[in-house]
């Protein structure tokens, strides 16, 4: 039997099931909050920190990744603060000054009010989300891929750099990874460090449920794509 | 050595021990610690060991070799007892004087004896010299009575009699009253209340718990853990085994950095001595409690010295923070509650029990209690490691301990906290250090390092040392981290090249407060720390870079040009025949040019000339 606690986002009284992420509870609930590096059904990294929100504790707001933060009793939760708005914005304008070309990065940037970026383009080809790492890792048990180095030389390799055979081609990397769509052919060139605003997502491999979400509806959110079909507990 | 059994064999063994040292009356203690050992101490030992055997006096002399007491640029330094007779930078032919003049005939070596440089007196005893009289040495007092590699030493000076009387006479839940009472907070850089890390440990349910000890010191110019580890590793041990037998756990784990060997070495032979003796392991000293200690080596990672890192390497995986949702206390190693706890904040246990939480609580300021071990590096006289009671002011430790300024350049900032703490300009040097109130500066204790910096330095370049430091060192797990560390370094990079604009000022101080409110673990959150307090303090230096075109410190390359005085320049020629890159020009006995087109602006021009005739502008 499931339990089920109380909690408070955004001022809405929430049932949300024990043991479930407050990202979770807040997708299922229409709360829009935006994401990378979670995927439903893998584990939580919080390494793209776009999904952090204000949990509020006598009176203290701490900045936290709700992905990572498990739901309990009584707690409140605050997504859409001008202080989150602005971290928020801030962290997509890093990532999206890395890997300027990739739809899903300029999606998500835009979606978090990045018009103008403020550093120069680089043109990566990975933003180290770790969605192929993790479902490689955890859906198939293959470990064919996994991070090597760490800080500006951290990347992601195959086991030693030779051992292909661990792959079992199921291609769920390339879906899951969001440098996969085809890139943008738009202005993203050093010196013209703007974002059109037109480059669709494809993040989400579920459908999108249109209508679904009272932040988008009221056009202050993130049109996430709620995953239809899917719990909050997995 | 035979098992001790209770509480009674280790008192009498310590009495045994205290009774046939006595024989000896003549003791020749020498530094074997790390800033000695780089100046040559072994060669001394070796030279004085001989001697004592060629004299046949290795019977009458007891040479002891510690581990460091803290005066390093002296170094190898010695004592001897009785008469407390202090020598410094003693060399391997100095050991025939010391062994036949001093242990023979008890007459004072003069050239060997300390000169302080304030009054330009030598001086004779250990005690007198102001350097150990400004301190107030708990810890490191001990390092010089104890050989780190006897247990026999330790337990003579009355060691293990706190774990003793703690698992003797006081239950778990007093001691960890005792601790809260003592107000003794993490030395590590948190300063999180060690009481409240260990009664929520206690609390949490759990089969198994641990203890672990944090020796993965890595701040450049920080190495009191070191010091501490290397030469006295048995009361950090002490320490963990009272905190073990506090929130009930039946292992421990001591976590050194593997760039430390001797304090690998060291650790690892006391935690065998002491399993020996039955101070660990199997009911300990014949009680029920039982613990056992591991030395676990780090892989040469700085973020593993954060403790969900540290845990994660010592369960074998990649050493990678994750989310502290939950805290280590309750879901720590191997998901099980964990203590973890810095070297010095363990070695403070012992005589917290021993003295009691009052004795402890007496000493430092309200919200920082006890006594802090600093290692004070950088432009001054005296540099080592100084233990204080905390709340000492900033000023008292650089000028009275430190000795001030050397090459009698004006002092100009201290770095506190190593790359998680800040710099404070000098008019805030009347802060005392303690915990809040140079968090509230915008800087922290941290570890305890302090660099003093004088003149010569320029703060946009230590903001830039820090930030490649921790680009090199963050884990690349989280992106404010790993990017946004990374965009701070390529603007204060374009400010130190003459590239930078005013609105990047404002983009980095943004950046630094994203980093700090959103990154995942302390390294991040703390990584913009050298940044913020540098713009705070010395935002007129930033402006400088940018506005002028001009390092005011003379440091950052690409906005400094060497010229020669005409006026001061003699025409020797030395400067010529320095430069590498035949930038320099002149007849002899003529004034001489610099090419500004080839000079590669190394400075060696400028330290090589006798007449400070070359210029930096």
């Amino acid at each position: 039997m499931l339990h089920y606690v109380t909690i408070n986002i955004d001022g809405a009284d929430i049932k949300a099931p024990k043991g479930s992420s407050v990202l979770e509870v807040a997708i299922e609930y229409g709360i829009c909050i935006p994401h990378l590096c979670h995927v439903p059904g893998l584990s939580d990294i919080g390494a793209c920190r776009l999904c952090i929100v204000e949990n509020v504790t006598n009176g203290r707001a701490a900045v936290t990744t709700s992905c990572t933060l498990k739901v309990q009793e009584g707690m409140t939760i605050r997504s859409n603060t001008d202080r989150i708005k602005r971290l928020r914005h801030n962290i997509a304008e890093l990532l999206v000054a890395q890997a300027p070309n990739s739809r899903a990065i300029q999606d998500i940037a835009v979606r978090c009010g990045v018009k103008k970026v403020r550093y120069p383009f680089r043109n990566d080809n990975c933003v180290l989300c770790g969605r192929c790492v993790r479902a490689c890792a955890e859906l198939w048990h293959a470990n064919a891929l996994g991070f090597v180095g760490r800080g500006k030389e951290r990347h992601v390799e195959r086991p030693l750099n030779m051992r292909e055979e661990f792959c079992k081609g199921c291609d769920y990397c390339i879906q899951l990874c969001p440098m996969t769509i085809t890139p943008c052919d738009g202005p993203m060139k050093t010196g013209e460090e703007y974002l059109c605003g037109k480059c669709e997502s494809q993040l989400m491999i579920t459908e999108e449920v249109p209508d679904s979400c009272a932040w988008c509806r009221l056009g202050e959110g993130f049109n996430c794509g709620r995953y239809a079909g899917l719990k909050a507990v997995r | 050595m035979p098992r001790l059994n209770t509480k009674e064999d280790l008192e009498i063994m310590g009495k045994q021990l205290l009774f046939d040292r006595g024989k000896v009356n003549k003791t020749l203690i020498i530094c074997g610690g790390t800033g000695c050992k780089a100046s040559r101490s072994q060669e001394v030992i070796d030279a004085i060991n001989q001697e004592l055997l060629m004299q046949e006096m290795d019977s009458e002399v007891h040479l002891r070799v510690t581990g460091c007491h803290g005066f390093c640029e002296q170094g190898p330094i010695a004592v001897i007892e009785p008469g407390n007779i202090f020598y410094c930078h003693i060399t391997a032919d100095d050991a025939r004087d010391i062994v036949t003049k001093t242990l023979k005939n008890g007459e004072v070596i003069d050239r060997l004896l300390y000169t302080d440089p304030v009054s330009g007196k030598k001086i004779r005893t250990e005690s007198e010299i102001p350097f150990y009289q400004a301190q107030d040495r708990q810890l490191l007092f001990q390092n010089r009575e104890v050989n780190p590699r006897s247990i026999e030493d330790y337990i003579a000076i009355g060691g293990f009699s706190a774990l003793a009387k703690a698992i003797d006479s006081l239950a778990p839940e007093e001691i960890i009253r005792s601790i809260k009472t003592s107000g003794l907070r993490g030395r590590g850089g948190g300063g999180f209340a060690t009481g409240r890390k260990w009664d929520e440990c206690r609390e949490a349910p759990s089969d198994e718990k641990y203890v672990i000890c944090n020796a993965d010191e890595g701040d450049p110019g920080a190495y009191m853990d070191r010091c501490l580890l290397e030469g006295n590793p048995y009361l950090v041990l002490e320490g963990m085994l009272i905190g073990a037998y506090a929130v009930g756990a039946t292992k421990g784990y001591i976590y050194v950095r593997n760039e430390y060997p001797l304090a690998v070495k060291h650790a690892r032979n006391a935690v065998q001595q002491a399993r020996k003796l039955g101070i660990l392991g199997e009911d300990i000293l014949g009680s029920s409690f039982s613990c056992d200690v591991e030395v676990a080596r780090g892989g040469g990672a700085f973020v593993c010295g954060e403790s969900t890192a540290l845990m994660a390497s010592l369960e074998g995986k990649v050493g990678e923070p994750r989310p502290k949702d939950v805290h280590t206390v309750v879901d720590g190693l191997w998901h099980k509650p964990t203590t973890l706890n810095n070297v010095e904040t363990w070695a403070n246990i012992p005589s917290i029990i021993l003295n009691g939480a009052n004795w402890f609580a007496s000493k430092g300021t309200k919200g920082s209690k006890g006594t802090k071990i600093l290692a004070l590096t950088g432009r001054i006289k005296n540099t080592g490691l100084v233990e204080v009671a905390m709340g000492t002011t900033i000023r008292h430790i650089v000028f009275d301990i430190g000795g001030g300024a050397t090459n009698g350049k004006a002092i100009k900032a201290v770095q506190t906290g190593g790359p998680s703490g800040g710099c404070l300009p000098i008019d805030k040097f009347d802060l005392p250090v303690d915990f809040d109130v140079l968090y509230e500066a915008g800087s922290m204790v941290g570890s305890g390092g302090m660099v003093v910096m004088d003149e010569s330095s320029c703060m946009v370049d230590v903001a830039k040392y820090f930030l490649t430091f921790l680009q090199d060192e963050s884990c690349g797990k989280c992106v404010p981290c790993r990017l946004g560390i990374d965009r701070m370094l390529e603007i204060v990079t374009d400010i130190t090249e003459g590239r930078g604009t005013l609105e990047q000022l404002d983009l980095l101080e943004e950046l630094a407060d994203t980093v700090t409110q959103t990154a995942l673990c302390g390294l991040g959150k703390t990584a913009a720390n050298p940044v913020l307090s540098t713009l705070r303090y010395f935002r007129d230096e930033y402006k400088a870079h940018i506005t002028d075109n001009k390092c005011p410190a003379g440091v950052c390359k690409a906005l400094i040009e060497y010229s020669i005085d005409p006026e001061k320049c003699t025409g020797c020629g030395t400067c010529k025949r320095a430069c590498i890159h035949s930038a320099i020009s002149g007849e002899k006995k003529e004034v001489h040019v610099i090419n500004t087109e080839l000079c590669q602006k190394c400075g060696i021009c400028m330290s090589e000339c006798k007449f400070e005739a070359i210029q930096v502008s």
